[in-house]
């Protein structure tokens, strides 16, 4: 069991805090992941938990304590924000498909200019994942013209196609009408099997309980409790987990 | 509860349409209430007189308007000498081919319902014949009365028998109906023989043949070419179009090689160290390629502190630039490979250009080579496009993080948006030239150019900034994400997006900047309005005809920027059932 | 627990440090442009030194000698009497245009909704015509048109209606009520008329609200503000005390020296650095303190205290402008003073009729009415027709842009047409209507500048007559910024004044 992930860790946060304004949003965030875990981060909304994994690559700028993901430590180095970014995939609630660009160009479009491969090649990994995520024949239309489920497994395909180490995962199924819930979540488990990385926040309990290694449970931008599966929702220890647990899963 | 078919309703055809006879219209649309009936009255009493009072003034036998057509040179182009017309006819031609080109691109081809052809006719002939009748009343009769009421008359007999005969769904094509059109024009053209001195009907003639020609050429080549390819081709020529009519053909440039010989082979270096320093910068790790950059921005300054030729200064700059956006677009083989291939035409252009630029005239004139309506066309369109760029960038820097450009960004524009255009060519017509050192001659229509530049940028920015305010920050958190530099997420995801919202509003921008170019003739460059107002009109043949040539230059004004409102309309519609 | 251990924290080189490259590029972009300008002034300096011009602002003290169209000073004394006459000419084009425009502009684009079909093509091609014609176009035509076409002036001349209205080549001339010396204390009656109708209006709409019941709002503010009127006409001199009030203060503010009020200025311009500065700090405060904020925070502070300090210097070390501030403030002070009089009598306006005299060889037009020069008719009408067009494309899309839904709802719940309209639809467009409204009027207030074109001394038109005569190009320039600017920024003021008003009635 890869407690708190301490062996080989891929991402090491070290008391990290950041304010919006005044707003305090994380007050000392230390935890750890290591290779091939998977992690769910849950929480009431404005718990911070999103913040957190924005900050992992750098969409949002921690202003105390450290982040370092895959040796590499996020700091004001150009370099170093750069390179983390390429390999950090990260996935959105509201999808953020580039409405101008077919969706075989949406995929390629960074992998040419940041990956510097060639159209040729971009394109057979574009078409690859586009296979694996199941839809292959939406290659050539445009976002608008896909329902929800699919646009967000086009995004989940744009960001495996940079071939990160690190997926994160910001409430993806939010947007999401129940039907297409179920075939999101499907692709986000065979990654999962893949031996990928992955930082998700979510509400899907069912997938947390299954496929996670880890549930971090997040409030008032600190980390309340942490633990395996099995453990965080049978014995849960802190009375905030309790509550939580019991308002979630009451319906 | 479920219902088998049989059960189910068939759908009916809607009702036949009730066929609106002119009484129950006329009850419905002028006079459904006391005031809407009053209204019709008074309004029609008041269009009636309106009319009458235009005609009066257009038939009064004071109008000279046969002091226009003698003076069709002079509204085209100005003052370009007369025996060099050729030129001007040469970039004619230049426009007709590549309009003929794009007219496969715009769809021309398609057919139009020959009812509606037919019904345009008959149109055209009832308001000859009513504008003929109405006329009679104005004191003196002319003969272009008795033509608009006999053309009339025909015209309605000749729309009335078709529509007898034809069927409601027979079509033509529109280029057929099109070249219709045109030769009809032509045969009047030629009727009236206006100017009898130079043949320019011959040569609108060939200008129709050209526009035919190249609209099946283009055909041909649409069968050849990938169909995204032919139309980046056609978009080229164009842009390549407008510098090469005004600095090559019209300006008819004389390039003193002597002068130019010695500093060639040096242009011919730089340019060859073009693509091994976009090969070395792009392909170095980013300290080793920024440490390359920094040594050609050196060798540029130093370029300028020596005063190398003035072309070896501009390339080099042009190379530094170049060899600066290597790192973030050229990175992968294909991106180098396209890279490699706009140095060369990049630095290509600016040497024909700059080649050019600095000749001097070989037309028999004082630099004053352009006037009318080509002057015009040049102001307007030259101010396009060089406000494009500054605009962009000006934008950019209005929306950036970083607060110095914005602050700069901000008190650019609201500076030029406080004050009016007029005010902005009086600084650059008597300014920049105290700015310059006494030697360097900056002709008026540069001045102008750079003024008109200058304005409409400001204004281009504050559109492209909507645009650029309407792309949702998710987009550059997603391109942010990817790993996507601020250049590279600026030039893919955030500008692409921006400019398709902003299109309808940059059109708009363009008319007023049609309209805007009149004011030119304040400072005194002889464009098309001032050949109205004080050319024509100061000549001994035509002296105080002004009315008559004002109303000229309202009426071309007003169809040039008719017709382009009208086709934005077009272009915003089909926008909107776009892609988005 | 067990925590992985971090190895110490490393600082990246300058060179790739982000927070460095950000502000290198910015301060190397503002160098340039600094640097740019401070060539560019060198040159210009030089260039004038040697054809013997130079920047100082003589132009504004020396006599001109130049001769204006029309206004108030038509043989201008100093720059400033003949910059003063532009500017007003100017707000008079500008001020009567956009009234007329907007009353054109309101009207036509009502009428373009019209479901009467004469009244919405009419209107349209009025639009359609209009706007598709450059401006320039306009003016000048319309400046011809009146003095070729409009009947010539003659001894005995009175135009279409006698009395009334005299058109002819030299101008249109009209009956105009006139203000006289009484006017003034008039006017104080008015003011009161004025406020006391909307205390009224107020006070009878809340009781309408409250009680339920038919108040007629309306027509009481406006009965209260006649009654004032009618009594203010007969007993303006009692007004006259108010002019006692100006001398009063006018006396007190010549009396305190100027350093004071230099001390003053120069302690409100810190004091307002120091309390933007403190609230903004205040709006960012973080329990870690100000180690948190980012670079933009600092930037964003010392540029409010260098201007406010910087501010102060200016205002410490020229006492020229606060000089100037308060003699120009004190002669307004006592202009006001002379323009009440206890003893003053007579009606306030007189109404002056449009008249011929024959000075000379040729008829003239007696400045007995108020009369439009050709010039004036021409850049009015251009610029008024112009811009009615673009106003009338608003309102139309103005109430357009209140949903459907709306109508639907109001005619649902009862209310009449016209109801509809004041209650429902119009309150919802006004909001729509007014940032581009606000617009038009800036384009209009600038399109008057083409006053030039036709010779009406307009501010540059004075401009140019005067640089032509001593070639100061650049201050004649700066003047010309200075004023638009100043004039756009009211305009803007004011539109946002409303417009925020509207949006909160809103809210």
């Amino acid at each position: 069991m890869m407690e708190n992930g301490a062996d080989n860790p891929i991402i090491v946060c070290e008391n990290v805090k950041k304010w919006f304004g005044d707003f305090q949003a994380l007050r000392g965030v230390t935890t750890s992941v290591a290779e091939g875990e998977v992690v769910v981060v849950i929480g009431p909304s404005g718990s911070g938990k999103s913040t957190f994994i924005r900050c992992i690559n750098r969409l949002e700028q921690h202003q105390e304590g450290r982040i370092v993901v895959g040796g590499t430590e996020l700091t004001s180095d150009v370099r170093n924000i750069e390179r983390i970014r390429s390999e950090v995939g990260m996935v959105f609630q509201q999808f953020n498909l580039f409405p101008h660009l077919t969706v075989l160009h949406n995929i390629t479009l960074a992998q040419v200019w940041v990956r510097k491969r060639t159209r040729s090649e971009a394109e057979e990994r574009a078409l690859e994942l586009l296979e694996r995520v199941g839809i292959p024949e939406q290659a050539h239309k445009y976002p608008g013209q896909l329902s929800g489920g699919q646009q967000q497994r086009v995004a989940i395909a744009r960001s495996l196609a940079m071939d990160p180490k690190i997926m994160l995962f910001d409430e993806p199924t939010s947007a999401l009408d129940p039907e297409m819930i179920v075939e999101v979540l499907e692709v986000m488990r065979e990654l999962a099997k893949t031996g990928m990385t992955i930082v998700a926040v979510t509400h899907e309990m069912g997938f947390a309980r299954e496929v996670a290694n880890r549930i971090v449970l997040f409030d008032e931008g600190q980390i309340i409790e942490e633990g395996p599966p099995s453990e965080f929702f049978t014995n849960p220890r802190h009375p905030r987990t309790k509550l939580f647990l019991q308002q979630i899963l009451s319906h | 509860m479920s219902l088998d078919s049989h059960d189910l309703i068939p759908p009916e055809p809607p009702p036949k349409a009730m066929r609106i006879s002119g009484f129950n219209w006329a009850r419905k649309n002028l006079f459904s209430s006391v005031f809407s009936g009053t209204l019709t009255a008074i309004l029609t009493v008041g269009l009636l007189l309106g009319i009458l009072a235009v005609l009066r003034f257009i038939f009064s036998p004071d109008r000279r308007w046969e002091v226009i057509p003698p003076n069709a040179a002079n509204y085209t182009v100005g003052s370009y000498p007369r025996d060099d017309l050729g030129n001007i006819w040469w970039s004619v031609w230049v426009i007709a081919a590549l309009a003929g080109m794009s007219t496969v691109l715009w769809g021309v081809g398609g057919r139009v319902s020959v009812v509606k052809v037919v019904a345009g006719v008959r149109a055209a002939g009832v308001t000859a014949l009513v504008v003929g009748v109405l006329s009679l009343w104005s004191p003196a009769g002319t003969a272009v009365q008795s033509w608009l009421v006999w053309g009339g008359a025909a015209l309605i007999v000749a729309g009335w028998v078709p529509m007898r005969l034809l069927s409601e769904d027979r079509t033509v094509a529109t280029a057929n109906a099109l070249a219709a059109l045109v030769g009809l024009g032509m045969v009047v053209l030629w009727y009236l023989h206006l100017d009898r001195t130079s043949h320019w009907h011959l040569r609108l003639i060939v200008t129709a043949l050209v526009v035919i020609a190249f609209h099946w050429l283009g055909r041909m080549a649409k069968r050849w070419l990938p169909d995204p390819t032919f139309k980046k081709v056609v978009t080229m020529l164009w842009v390549i179009s407008f510098p090469v009519i005004y600095m090559h053909i019209q300006r008819n440039p004389s390039v003193a090689w002597e002068e130019v010989l010695p500093w060639l082979p040096w242009a011919a270096l730089v340019m060859a160290v073009g693509p091994v320093a976009i090969g070395l910068v792009s392909r170095l790790p980013r300290e080793q390629a920024a440490a390359v950059n920094f040594l050609l921005g050196a060798v540029t300054i130093f370029s300028w502190v020596v005063e190398w030729p003035m072309a070896i200064r501009v390339m080099t700059l042009l190379l530094t630039l170049f060899s600066m956006a290597a790192p973030t677009f050229a990175s992968s083989p294909q991106a180098r490979k396209v890279f490699y291939w706009s140095w060369l035409g990049g630095s290509l252009c600016a040497l024909y250009f700059f080649l050019l630029g600095v000749a001097s005239t070989g037309l028999d004139t004082r630099g004053d080579f352009l006037g009318g309506f080509n002057l015009t066309i040049l102001l307007a369109v030259g101010g396009i496009a060089l406000s494009f760029p500054v605009g962009l960038l000006l934008a950019l820097g209005r929306t950036s993080t970083m607060p110095i450009f914005r602050i700069l960004s901000v008190a650019y524009i609201e500076v030029i948006r406080g004050v009016p255009l007029i005010t902005v060519l009086f600084f650059a017509d008597k300014v920049i030239p105290r700015f310059l050192p006494p030697w360097v001659d900056v002709i008026g229509e540069t001045k102008a150019l750079l003024a008109i530049t200058a304005f409409a940028a400001a204004y281009l920015a504050e559109n492209v900034r909507g645009g650029l305010q309407s792309v949702s920050s998710g987009q550059f958190e997603a391109a942010r994400a990817l790993g996507m530099t601020t250049s590279q997420m600026t030039m893919l995801v955030t500008l692409p997006q921006a400019l398709k919202a902003v299109i309808p509003a940059m059109v708009g921008q363009a008319i007023a900047l049609f309209k805007d170019t009149s004011l030119v003739a304040i400072i005194g460059l002889a464009d098309f309005l001032r050949v109205a107002r004080d050319v024509v009109p100061n000549q001994p043949d035509s002296l105080g005809s002004v009315l008559e040539n004002l109303l000229l230059a309202a009426v071309v004004y007003w169809i040039f920027a008719f017709s382009f409102s009208r086709a934005s309309q077009r272009l915003e519609k089909r926008l909107g059932v776009g892609t988005r | 627990m067990n925590r992985p251990s971090l190895a110490p924290p490393t600082r990246p080189p300058f060179w790739r440090n982000a927070t460095f490259l950000k502000w290198a590029a910015q301060i190397g972009v503002l160098f340039g442009v600094v640097a740019l300008g401070y060539v560019l002034i060198g040159e210009a300096a030089a260039n004038m030194r040697a054809q013997g011009l130079s920047l100082d602002w003589d132009l504004l003290t020396d006599p001109p000698g130049i001769q204006l169209g029309e206004g108030i000073f038509v043989k201008p004394d100093t720059g400033m009497e003949a910059f003063y006459t532009g500017a007003v000419n100017m707000l008079r084009v500008a001020m009567s245009g956009i009234l007329a425009a907007t009353v054109i502009g309101a009207v036509v684009g009502i009428a373009r909704l019209s479901s009467n079909w004469l009244a919405s093509r009419l209107a349209t091609a009025f639009v359609e015509t209009v706007r598709n014609i450059p401006v320039l176009v306009q003016v000048v035509f319309w400046f011809f048109l009146s003095s070729i076409l409009f009947p010539v002036l003659q001894e005995g001349s009175s135009g279409p209606i006698p009395g009334l209205l005299l058109v002819s080549r030299k101008g249109i001339s009209f009956a105009w009520p006139f203000p006289q010396e009484t006017f003034w204390q008039w006017g104080v009656f008015l003011v009161v008329g004025l406020l006391t109708a909307r205390w009224a209006y107020r006070t009878r709409m809340r009781r309408a609200e409250e009680m339920g019941e038919e108040t007629r709002p309306l027509t009481w503010a406006l009965l209260i503000f006649l009654a004032w009127a009618i009594v203010g006409w007969f007993a303006h001199p009692l007004a006259g005390a108010v002019g006692w009030l100006f001398g009063l203060l006018a006396a007190q503010v010549g009396a305190i020296p100027v350093l004071v009020y230099q001390v003053m200025l120069a302690l409100a311009a810190l004091y307002l650095a120091w309390r933007w500065i403190h609230r903004f700090l205040e709006s960012r405060r973080s329990p870690a303190g100000l180690a948190k904020l980012t670079d933009d925070d600092y930037f964003r502070m010392i540029l409010a205290g260098v201007l406010g300090t910087g501010g102060a210097a200016v205002l410490l070390l020229w006492p020229g402008i606060t000089e100037l501030g308060a003699n120009v403030f004190q002669a307004l002070l006592e202009f006001c003073d002379q323009k009440f009089d206890f003893l003053r009598t007579g009606a306030p306006l007189a109404i002056g009729q449009p008249s011929v005299e024959v000075p000379g060889r040729f008829a003239q037009i007696a400045d007995t009415g108020m009369t439009m020069t050709p010039s004036f008719f021409g850049i009015w009408m251009g610029v008024t027709l112009y811009t009615s067009s673009f106003i009338a494309e608003i309102v139309r899309g103005g109430v357009l842009s209140v949903p459907k839904g709306q109508t639907e709802a109001g005619y649902a719940l009862g209310l009449r047409r016209g109801q509809l309209l004041r209650m429902v639809i119009l309150p919802q467009a006004f909001r729509v209507i007014l940032p581009p409204l606000g617009n038009q009027y800036l384009n209009l207030s600038k399109n008057t500048s083409l006053g030039i074109a036709v010779a009406f001394p307009e501010m540059v038109q004075v401009g140019q007559t005067m640089f032509n005569q001593t070639g100061d190009t650049i201050q004649v320039i700066l003047l010309w910024m200075g004023f638009y600017l100043t004039i756009s920024l009211l305009i803007s003021l004011l539109i946002n004044y409303y417009n925020r008003r509207a949006q909160l009635v809103e809210r």
